[in-house]
């Protein structure tokens, strides 16, 4: 029988040592309902993102203002998916870190991932209001409302993450993230890459396919 | 118990719902290289006319791309590749459905037509 969570000490400060076994959960599947939960999540949001993706689709070309290849700037936003894939590799990182038992690198991986998320929704925003002041709004054209729907959804779903991101280091720095807890940082990881996934999909369809 | 270093693999008694051990972190930095180079490839499909790619088979490359970039994150950042078979086939059904639901959308909405999408309000489009 698995020992009480209880048991554990916390472990604020002493890096890279003795990884602790997961405790076995006591379900069907052998799988942590948090995250299989997550996984399902994930899949629902294949419906929302398809949704979105969907109505861009039906809407892109413009009955008038200007279209989305006089406006998409390739170059830049190539960037910005340069950035958020980064992002993936430094949250698994961070994953692979604390299921190492190694709280000081998870700690510098996470930040990492916070940072690279943050350079994305600036780049978001910047877009954004350079669009803006080029005259596209967000009810000048049925492709302006579906764009800016779907990427301004995508980075709500960055923002988000990058909260849960901070607010996993606070929890670290507090002692409160200990390894036999390293599931919480697995679950926010798949949600940071499903974000990333959905991005890749966003960058091909929406910018680079004519 | 020793540390388990960077440069081995995570033994599944540490992981939650693994069925193999994790990956080497060498891993994942070279999966994100392939990503990187998969992206600067995309970029180049559109922005340099090579006769590969161009007129009818650039639709087709980029989603290629897409696929392939989309599927190495799934299977070896988000751990699809060792975790348990029953978390690949709960988001795979999640992606197929919103797949053929969103495809039966559009083609009820004739986005295949030529000039479909060109129809203005309170036209049919016929």
């Amino acid at each position: 029988m698995a020992e009480p969570l209880t048991a554990h000490p916390t472990v604020a400060e002493a890096d890279a040592h003795a990884p602790v076994a997961h405790i076995e959960h006591d379900t069907n599947t052998g799988i942590s309902n948090t995250k299989l939960a997550m996984w399902l999540f994930l899949a629902s949001e294949c419906l929302l993102f398809g949704g979105l993706i969907s109505t861009y689709l039906l809407y892109k070309n413009p009955l008038e203002g200007p279209s989305g290849a006089d406006l998409f700037d390739i170059p830049f936003t190539s960037a910005s998916s340069f950035v958020l894939l980064m992002s993936s590799l430094t949250m698994v990182l961070a994953v692979s870190a604390i299921e190492r038992g190694d709280h000081h690198r998870m700690r510098i991986w996470l930040g990492s991932t916070a940072l690279l998320g943050s350079t994305f929704v600036a780049g978001q925003i910047y877009e954004f209001t350079a669009f803006y002041r080029e005259g596209l709004g967000f009810t000048t054209s049925r492709f302006s409302s579906a764009f800016y729907t779907l990427t301004g959804f995508h980075g709500v779903h960055v923002t988000v993450g990058i909260i849960m991101l901070v607010v996993l280091v606070m929890l670290s720095i507090r002692g409160r993230l200990p390894e036999h807890r390293s599931e919480t940082v697995e679950v926010v990881g798949l949600y940071w890459h499903f974000v990333d996934i959905v991005w890749i999909l966003i960058f091909a369809i929406v910018y680079l396919i004519p | 118990m020793t540390t388990v270093s960077t440069h081995d693999p995570v033994p599944t008694e540490l992981l939650d719902g693994a069925e193999k051990p994790y990956s080497r972190d060498k891993v994942y930095v070279l999966t994100a290289v392939f990503l990187a180079v998969l992206t600067a490839l995309e970029v180049a499909v559109v922005e340099v006319d090579f006769v590969l790619w161009s007129g009818p088979m650039l639709v087709p490359v980029l989603l290629i791309l897409m696929a392939v970039k989309f599927f190495a994150v799934a299977w070896i950042f988000m751990h699809l590749k060792f975790d348990k078979p029953i978390l690949t086939w709960a988001f795979y059904a999640g992606l197929i459905t919103a797949v053929l639901v969103y495809l039966g959308m559009l083609t009820a909405f004739r986005i295949w037509w030529p000039g479909a999408q060109d129809v203005e309000p309170g036209q049919t489009g016929a």
